[in-house]
């Protein structure tokens, strides 16, 4: 038993690692290749006929471009938000400890109320955005109606519900920063400003370009917000990858071509990161 | 820090910040739980900000007259499997990853880190093929399955940076001592790691209790339904009752609000490590 059991631990791992990553991923691949429209039906083999569609529609270069736009504002705006919680919620101040906790219930929702929410915020005629803004004489807007706005709405509860993943993670690596550090720059004569960029910056890199690196792979596959809010909509505007791939996988039964899609996506992510990993070169501590 | 504590205008400036925080965080929060207790007239009418008068009547209605509790006792069901499963095979894969000597151990490790990247969409397509072609799609226990290849890498990966760190020298001790290994991880190893273990238990909940997209794929039928995924459908009515989804959005968000009170610091542990996808 005693001699046994590591190695009992570790085929676990490796039958574990089989079955919920190789497998399905291997077995999604090979779908790509047949033509099958329903589970049931014999799966026909078409090669890379499912490939060559995809790439040649029109909805795919629209849903990548869309999932760019989507995914980059969505993690700059994440970025720059959570830094700026972060740095005001590092000060001392009476009652930090209650804000810093609200700072993070966004987070603990999920999604779907997240959306309901907004939706119920931003109602035509009962929202309580719409009646401040009609109490204020601003014009009203279409969130979900117009393309810009349907893409505005979906970026805005993406940032509101994962901003706090960038406040708490900064936040931790800010008490990680030396306080001499500090006091030197500030004998030198720097300022607040100069301090962020010449001190807390470059000592707090790595983290960043991590929480930059998870954002944005997690923002890039991110399926429930944007298809519980517009459904991809309207037109298409905010229809992205995971969008295209589940839309035509269990709306129009094409199975193939759904996996043909997330395949695509996939690979397109493996290339990002690669590159990020080349631009921005991480330590292995492994 | 002493320079914005020292000056006053600084000093407003800082609370003035921190209230847009816990403003920006929060209202939106606070909205969802005072829309479940106002009543109806008040709701149509111009609103308060806070409500003038209470009422529970949304929550009867949902308890009452939905598949809400059904739906919540799914949810119940398959988040604490998940819980469950999660960290008795994350715990033996971890520790047997950081303790045993063999080449290519570290390709589990990989293989869980590169399924963080994985769009939803590569594995639940191929998990709701399988599922259907021996007959499980459509239950709880698909998904379960299909929770699981969220919450094995965060608990995988969060459980070998935690074994890693801890020196082996206490098993080694404890094995001179006349344990054996299995003895030594039982009464050594686990006990030692219950905070870690605690992270994992409740970034497990936490992602198979707010998951969505592969509850939207695996489970067809209504008395299978999640509460998100029961939620979401609410909204396709044509008869919108903002009462009743803002009363079922309060009921499923306070469990993790309650253990985030209760246990604040390990979601902040868990979440700086890294190890949690969302």
């Amino acid at each position: 038993m005693t001699r046994w059991m590591l190695p009992a631990f570790l085929a676990v791992g490796v039958i574990v690692t089989l079955v919920l990553i190789v497998g399905p991923a291997v077995y999604a691949v090979s779908l790509s290749f047949f033509d099958l429209p329903s589970l049931t039906s014999d799966p026909v083999w078409v090669g890379l006929a499912k490939y060559q569609a995809v790439l040649a529609s029109a909805e795919f270069w629209n849903a990548l471009w869309n999932g760019i736009v989507y995914a980059g504002l969505a993690i700059v705006l994440q970025v720059v938000l959570g830094i700026s919680f972060a740095l005001v919620l590092h000060q001392p101040f009476r009652g930090r400890a209650l804000v810093r906790g609200m700072a993070f219930l966004p987070y603990l929702l999920p999604t779907v109320i997240a959306v309901l929410t907004f939706k119920w915020m931003v109602d035509g005629s009962l929202g309580i955005v719409t009646i401040l803004m009609d109490d204020w004489g601003l014009p009203p807007i279409y969130w979900f109606e117009t393309e810009q706005a349907a893409m505005i709405s979906v970026i805005l509860i993406s940032v509101w519900l994962w901003t706090p993943f960038v406040t708490t993670t900064f936040l931790a690596g800010l008490q990680t920063v030396p306080t001499q550090l500090y006091e030197a720059a500030r004998v030198d004569g720097a300022g607040p400003v100069r301090r962020f960029f010449h001190v807390t910056l470059p000592v707090l890199r790595p983290i960043l370009t991590v929480i930059v690196l998870l954002r944005g792979v997690w923002m890039f596959n991110k399926f429930d917000v944007i298809w519980l809010t517009t459904g991809g909509g309207p037109l298409g505007a905010t229809e992205h990858l995971p969008i295209l791939s589940y839309r035509t996988a269990f709306a129009l039964y094409d199975i193939g071509t759904g996996a043909a899609v997330a395949t695509i996506s996939f690979l397109f992510l493996s290339l990002a990161v690669f590159l990020y990993f080349r631009a921005f070169p991480m330590e292995d501590d492994a | 820090m002493t320079t914005a504590s020292r000056r006053p205008l600084a000093r407003i400036g800082l609370y003035l910040a921190a209230i847009a925080i816990a403003l920006y965080s929060a209202f939106p929060i606070y909205w969802m739980v005072s829309s479940s207790l106002r009543p109806t007239q008040e709701m149509l009418l111009n609103p308060t900000l806070v409500p003038t008068e209470l009422t529970l009547q949304y929550y009867y209605s949902l308890l009452a007259q939905t598949d809400y509790p059904r739906q919540f006792l799914n949810s119940l069901i398959v988040a604490l499997s998940t819980v469950v499963l999660t960290m008795f095979l994350s715990v033996m894969i971890a520790y047997g990853v950081t303790r045993q000597r063999i080449r290519g151990k570290k390709a589990i490790i990989a293989g869980m880190l590169y399924a963080y990247m994985f769009p939803p969409l590569l594995l639940a397509i191929p998990l709701y093929a399988m599922f259907t072609k021996v007959g499980l799609n459509d239950t709880l226990f698909s998904l379960v399955i299909s929770h699981l290849t969220m919450t094995m890498p965060l608990g995988v990966w969060f459980l070998w940076g935690f074994f890693k760190a801890m020196p082996f020298e206490l098993e080694e001790a404890a094995m001179v001592d006349g344990c054996t290994r299995l003895g030594a991880f039982l009464r050594v190893v686990l006990p030692l790691s219950v905070p870690g273990l605690v992270t994992v238990a409740i970034f497990a909940f936490l992602l198979s209790w707010t998951d969505y997209t592969f509850a939207l794929v695996m489970i067809g039928s209504d008395v299978n339904k999640t509460v998100p995924l029961g939620l979401a459908s609410m909204i396709g009515a044509f008869d919108l009752r903002w009462g009743d989804i803002m009363a079922g959005s309060t009921l499923i968000a306070m469990p993790l609000f309650i253990a985030f009170i209760l246990l604040s610091r390990y979601f902040v542990q868990g979440l700086t490590a890294g190890a949690v996808k969302g």
